[in-house]
């Protein structure tokens, strides 16, 4: 498997730049304390993380080949299409709209400024809030556009055209 | 890996925590005889065919599986080689994260320390 799973990746994130302890890391990733320890363990013997016995840290020295593989394309676009499907797998409450929209040209470009206010919102928001909102209880949040015909065509021929 | 060491690595998938005495129950050997044969000891024929016996009927309790392994034929067939990695991926991806919750490493160090 290419990259991390989102589990990981939730690990990873909550553990960033500092050193947790297991019990740091619990809270800030929320996991259930046996899938948190097996994760913790995992990424340990693959080298992505280290620890004294106590406290957990991203290894210094990730050779360029393992950054690749976490942080690549591939790799984070199959994380993303993992937390989108638990997003629309989701039971109450959820919101998620997905419609097929007409707009004409003048529409597009005002959409297009409000996602782009949308965005300095969001940008905002989390620097503003992430020091003190865990990893556990951010949201996440997704948007994208595309047309119709274009992705038809791009699913037909099983990759991006 | 030898068939018996598959055989017994791919029961473990499907009854991670089961115990000696249980698995015995299940597929009708001794229990000594289970544990020998999880320490290396050469399995006979017939408790190969015991462990297969008992993936099989689990297997069985899931429907999709057959369906699942129908589509994997054939979109071997069809699909590219990059949707057929996307399609390796997205399993793998599901394997792992039902692996993580499914073992419990720290229960058994713990009971490990504890015996």
């Amino acid at each position: 498997m290419k990259g991390l799973s989102s589990l990981e990746r939730i690990v990873l994130d909550s553990i960033n730049k500092n050193q947790l302890t297991y019990n740091e890391v619990l809270n800030q990733s929320g996991l259930h304390e046996n899938v948190c320890f097996n994760i913790l363990q995992a990424m340990v013997i693959r080298g992505i993380l280290s620890t004294d016995g106590v406290r957990y840290r991203v290894s210094e020295n990730l050779s360029p080949m393992i950054h690749e593989e976490l942080n690549g394309l591939e790799a984070r676009q199959a994380e993303c299409l993992e937390l989108i499907e638990a997003v629309v797998d989701q039971k109450a409450p959820r919101i998620f709209r997905f419609q097929k929209i007409a707009m004409d040209e003048r529409d597009e470009k005002i959409f297009n400024a409000m996602l782009t206010n949308l965005e300095m919102f969001l940008v905002d928001a989390h620097k503003k809030a992430q020091t003190s909102v865990p990893m556990k209880s951010r949201k996440v949040v997704f948007w994208g556009v595309g047309e119709v015909q274009s992705l038809m065509k791009q699913i037909v021929q099983g990759g991006a055209v | 890996m030898s068939l018996q060491k598959k055989t017994l690595h791919r029961y473990r998938q499907f009854f991670p925590n089961e115990t000696l005495r249980e698995v015995s129950a299940r597929t009708g050997i001794q229990i000594t005889r289970v544990f020998r044969l999880f320490n290396g000891k050469t399995m006979k024929v017939g408790e190969l065919e015991a462990f297969e016996s008992a993936v099989s009927l689990k297997i069985a309790e899931n429907p999709s599986f057959a369906r699942l392994t129908e589509v994997l034929d054939e979109a071997s067939a069809v699909l590219t080689n990059e949707e057929l990695s996307k399609v390796a991926d997205y399993i793998s991806r599901k394997v792992l994260s039902r692996t993580y919750s499914r073992l419990y490493i720290r229960s058994q160090i713990e009971n490990a320390i504890i015996a």
